[in-house]
């Protein structure tokens, strides 16, 4: 089974070699693709020093855009499953068998690392984080009819039907919460898998405090938009 | 309306129409777009040389002042043109995202077999 791992990163130029080096600690047979999200700092010339496989994208799409190159490369080269795994280390490489585990077996399509399924990570995230995520999670319990403990978590792995539906469309600026909804409404049986992960070592979170409140109208719009398509859909059939 | 100010508004809705003409000559303007625009400054050479035009329209539908049925419709063509730019902003995106992904990968994928040559 051929497995990549989707890399973005955007100004990780302290984190990205780590990172890499230590998926290649973990299993040598392991494919990464690093996509450097047209970083501002050195993080390109860390990777070409390192001759880390990267794709360069010649301007910043932000995560969604770079996430998606990910899975529009993985499609091109008929990778099996690809696996999402942020840049700033804040995964732990340790949980990929985990998340790969049920996809293998051909039980689901899309498995999600959650950080709240069982105390397998000791890092939680911040309280108000929490609380957004809780809003997020009951969201999609009530619209997608799905259960999701973790709905923002970017560590995530799906099979080869999820790497076309992906490379075709994918939500671009905040795509986690979104991209569920999506696979629900293409009937992607998904499941999740409890993984920890890491404060971040360096470098910002992308969702910054003053943009919490435009984040959680911009995603709760987007599920409820998107599972009113959904509905259609099966009134369609 | 005195005959003055009605040659001088004909005067510059000539030039307006004139202005479009001609960036769409040059290829400035796609002509598409320029549809629209031309068809205002028409409809503004019409109203001003028929007299009462667009005072017997607004009489027929009912505005009581002729001004609040100017401006009803121009605010409601304006929602109309941003509302269709949004439109045209957005796809434009999806089609520049997507570029820029098979550029970069195209690139990663050159420089790769570059590298495998030299070797």
């Amino acid at each position: 089974m051929k497995v990549l791992i989707i890399i973005p990163a955007y100004n990780e130029e302290e984190n990205i070699l780590g990172v890499c080096n230590n998926i290649k600690k973990y299993d040598e047979n392991l494919d990464y693709i690093v996509i450097n999200d047209g970083s501002t700092d050195d993080t390109l010339k860390v990777c070409k020093d390192n001759k880390l496989n990267c794709i360069n994208l010649i301007s910043n799409l932000g995560i969604g855009g770079a996430v998606q190159t990910g899975y529009k490369y993985a499609y091109e080269k008929d990778y099996d499953i690809a696996i999402q795994f942020d840049g700033d280390g804040q995964h732990d490489i340790n949980y990929i068998h985990t998340i790969c585990e049920k996809i293998k077996k051909n039980e689901v399509d899309f498995c999600i690392g959650s950080r709240f399924i069982d105390n397998t990570s000791s890092f939680k995230s911040t309280f108000s984080r929490r609380v957004g995520i809780k809003i997020i999670s009951s969201m999609l319990k009530m619209f997608c009819n799905i259960k999701i403990t973790d709905p923002t978590s970017g560590f995530r792995a799906g099979n080869k039907k999820v790497i076309e539906l992906f490379s075709k469309c994918y939500p671009t600026d905040y795509p986690e919460p979104e991209s569920i909804v999506f696979l629900v409404n293409n009937s992607i049986r998904i499941s999740e898998a409890p993984v920890s992960m890491n404060e971040r070592q360096s470098g910002k979170s992308s969702i910054y405090a003053w943009k919490s409140v435009y984040y959680m109208i911009r995603v709760s719009l987007a599920i409820i938009i998107d599972s009113l398509t959904l509905s259609k859909i099966r009134r369609g059939k | 309306m005195s005959d003055t100010l009605k040659i001088l508004l004909i005067l510059i809705t000539l030039i307006y129409l004139f202005v479009i003409i001609k960036a769409v000559k040059k290829r400035k303007m796609h002509i598409n777009y320029s549809i629209f625009w031309i068809f205002t400054g028409v409809v503004l050479i019409v109203s001003i040389l028929i007299p009462n035009f667009i005072e017997n329209i607004s009489n027929f539908l009912g505005f009581e002042k002729t001004s609040n049925m100017v401006f009803c419709i121009a605010i409601f063509i304006l929602f109309y043109l941003v509302l269709n730019l949004t439109n045209i902003v957005s796809k434009q995106y999806q089609q520049i995202v997507k570029l820029i992904q098979e550029v970069s990968i195209l690139k990663a994928d050159s420089n790769k077999e570059d590298n495998n040559e030299n070797k």
